[in-house]
């Protein structure tokens, strides 16, 4: 197997055991570089051990990885000096500042790290609040403070778990603006989620993973396209009306929300089974005062393609 | 590139630990505490005591009183050194700085090293202040000595200072390798004290049956048989209040100088592996 420079990572057969359990069983994966990369699953599904392993926190059974060419872990060293990553919640030293605790990684980086503490705080917004005690910060104020962590490298990679956690909506969508500054700076961006929709928002390209496997990955529109439509149905008595659709062969899956229904459809001709959706509906007497027809969502398509659909029902 | 691959720790990694550690108030404080103040204390009273009787009570330099200050600051200074390390050994993992740190590429061994100078020097300086404060006032609050009593010449004085110094540097290494170890910091501290305060003493005095002297073995019981003759007659610190007295064979200086060596380097090489191979 050769490591190729096209990929920011760049993973062949990756195993991870724990016991019995494979946490990680057997991935591949390409992230092209330049671009933000969701790596997509359920909780459990193995994506904080999958990138644990990536940056030489763990070991692995199995499998070759290189990150920006460079293999790891047989260069780990080389690889890691120009990425950055938060794991899991970040912590810091809670009794040094935000400054303070930036010092002691830059230290651990090199001297150019030093350089990059100013710039990273004005860049995730804590110069304010940078020579206050750690132990004083919220929740999405260590986030802001593991995104400038991580940029102290000056980064070509960035690996975030879940970035999102903790964050209210305006954090959300700072963490969102940040990320797509950094990938239309040319850094390559790979964040974990099970958030489905800020995965849909920020990201290029997705790996869905489900019990330690990649089951799909590719461009967001890429994958999405055959994944069918989704129809918004207003109507009376959303209940009943599910009990009427049951469960054609044409339809994924029924989500009763509070003013209608929400029918995923399987790949196939839309207009159809739209019309037919509309005639069951009228034939059991449930009044229907709309149909809308849109495209299926990630979160659509990802629960038709994990075990988590089965989960739902 | 290449700095990031060795094994040596870097004068701004040792800053980095340094800054972490003095930055930790309540340790800092008992640290001072117990090396500096301790000194201050007991020299003022003794000198207070001296002052409001002196028919009765020695002056405060008298040469007991330094082999009882150097002895209290060596009983404290050993927990307090082992406290120090155990908490430079662990407070990256309990404080979830380890994984950052892990990230950034460092080789672990070098910042596993880098803990060693970082905490000596803070230990080391303050140690070596209140050390200083006892040795002036040897000097210059003797007078007038007691009957047959001798002041330490500073050679012997200066003997003293490096045998607590390494003492201290014994607790803070072992501390450190037993935290770094374990993981975490109560049971290496509870595992210290014992060893300093129960251990050691019990060991020294009372050769037990079936140990076949291994007893020597211990660090303290070698650091007993290194030290200075300037701290006979200092308090008693053996087990229910006795005098510590060896009961033990004595060891030539070589066989004592590789047990100490041993405990350094062993509970070392345990530490910076386990720190090497943990998962982060």
């Amino acid at each position: 197997m050769t490591i190729s420079d096209c990929w920011a990572v760049e993973v062949h057969g990756l195993t991870k055991r724990f016991g019995a359990r494979a946490a990680v069983d057997n991935v591949d994966l390409l992230v092209p570089r330049g671009t933000a990369f969701g790596y997509l699953g359920p909780n459990g599904a193995g994506k904080t051990t999958l990138i644990r392993v990536l940056l030489g926190l763990t070991r692995a059974d199995r499998g070759t990885m290189s990150l920006l060419g460079v293999p790891v872990p047989a260069q780990r060293g080389r690889a890691l000096a120009r990425v950055g990553a938060i794991v899991d919640e970040p912590r810091f030293h809670g009794h040094l500042t935000g400054r303070e605790n930036l010092r002691v990684l830059a230290a651990a980086r090199g001297p150019d790290a030093e350089q990059q503490i100013g710039p990273a705080l004005d860049r995730t917004r804590l110069t304010q609040r940078a020579d206050d005690k750690v132990s004083a910060y919220s929740m999405g104020m260590r986030q802001r403070l593991g995104l400038a962590a991580c940029l102290l490298a000056d980064p070509q990679l960035l690996i975030l778990d879940e970035p999102m956690n903790g964050l209210d909506p305006a954090g959300m969508h700072e963490m969102r603006e940040l990320i797509r500054g950094l990938v239309d700076e040319g850094r390559t961006v790979m964040l974990s989620s099970h958030l489905l929709d800020e995965v849909e928002r920020t990201c290029d390209q997705v790996a869905i993973v489900d019990h330690g496997q990649v089951i799909r990955q590719g461009p967001i529109s890429e994958l999405t396209e055959g994944a069918g439509t989704a129809v918004q149905v207003q109507c009376s008595d959303p209940p009943a009306a599910a009990r009427a659709l049951g469960q054609p062969a044409s339809v994924s899956r029924i989500a009763v929300t509070e003013d209608g229904l929400t029918v995923s459809l399987a790949a196939g001709p839309a207009r159809k089974q739209t019309a037919q959706i509309n005639r069951l509906l009228v034939e059991a007497g449930i009044s229907v005062y709309g149909l809308r027809a849109a495209h299926a969502s990630l979160e659509d398509w990802f629960l038709s393609v994990t075990s988590r659909l089965g989960e739902d029902q | 590139m290449n700095e990031l691959r060795t094994w040596l720790p870097t004068m701004p990694l040792i800053g980095a630990k340094l800054l972490e550690l003095r930055k930790r108030r309540t340790i800092m404080i008992v640290t001072v505490l117990f090396t500096v103040a301790l000194p201050v204390i007991f020299y003022g009273i003794r000198l207070a005591y001296h002052l409001s009787d002196p028919a009765q009570y020695a002056p405060a330099g008298a040469p007991d009183a330094f082999a009882t200050a150097v002895t209290l600051m060596d009983e404290f200074g050993f927990i307090i050194a082992a406290v120090l390390g155990v908490t430079a050994g662990t407070a990256d993992l309990t404080d979830g700085m380890f994984r950052h740190l892990v990230i950034t590429g460092r080789s672990r061994l070098a910042l596993y090293l880098a803990r060693i100078p970082a905490g000596l020097l803070i230990l080391l300086s303050l140690a070596a202040a209140g050390f200083t404060l006892a040795c002036l006032a040897t000097g210059f609050l003797h007078n007038p000595l007691p009957a047959g009593a001798v002041t330490p010449s500073p050679g012997a004085m200066a003997d003293t200072g490096l045998w607590l110094e390494l003492d201290l540097i014994i607790g803070f290494t072992v501390g450190l390798g037993l935290g770094s170890l374990m993981g975490q910091r109560t049971v290496p501290v509870i595992l210290l004290i014992l060893l300093e305060i129960i251990i050691t003493p019990a060991l020294a005095g009372h050769a037990l049956p079936h140990l076949v002297n291994g007893e020597r073995l211990i660090v303290g019981v070698a650091m007993d048989q290194l030290k200075p003759a300037a701290l006979a007659g200092g308090i008693a610190v053996g087990p229910g209040g006795g005098p510590r007295q060896l009961n033990l064979p004595p060891m030539p200086v070589w066989a004592l100088v590789a047990v100490i060596a041993g405990w350094i380097i062993g509970w070392s090489v345990l530490g910076a592996w386990k720190m090497s191979t943990r998962d982060a």
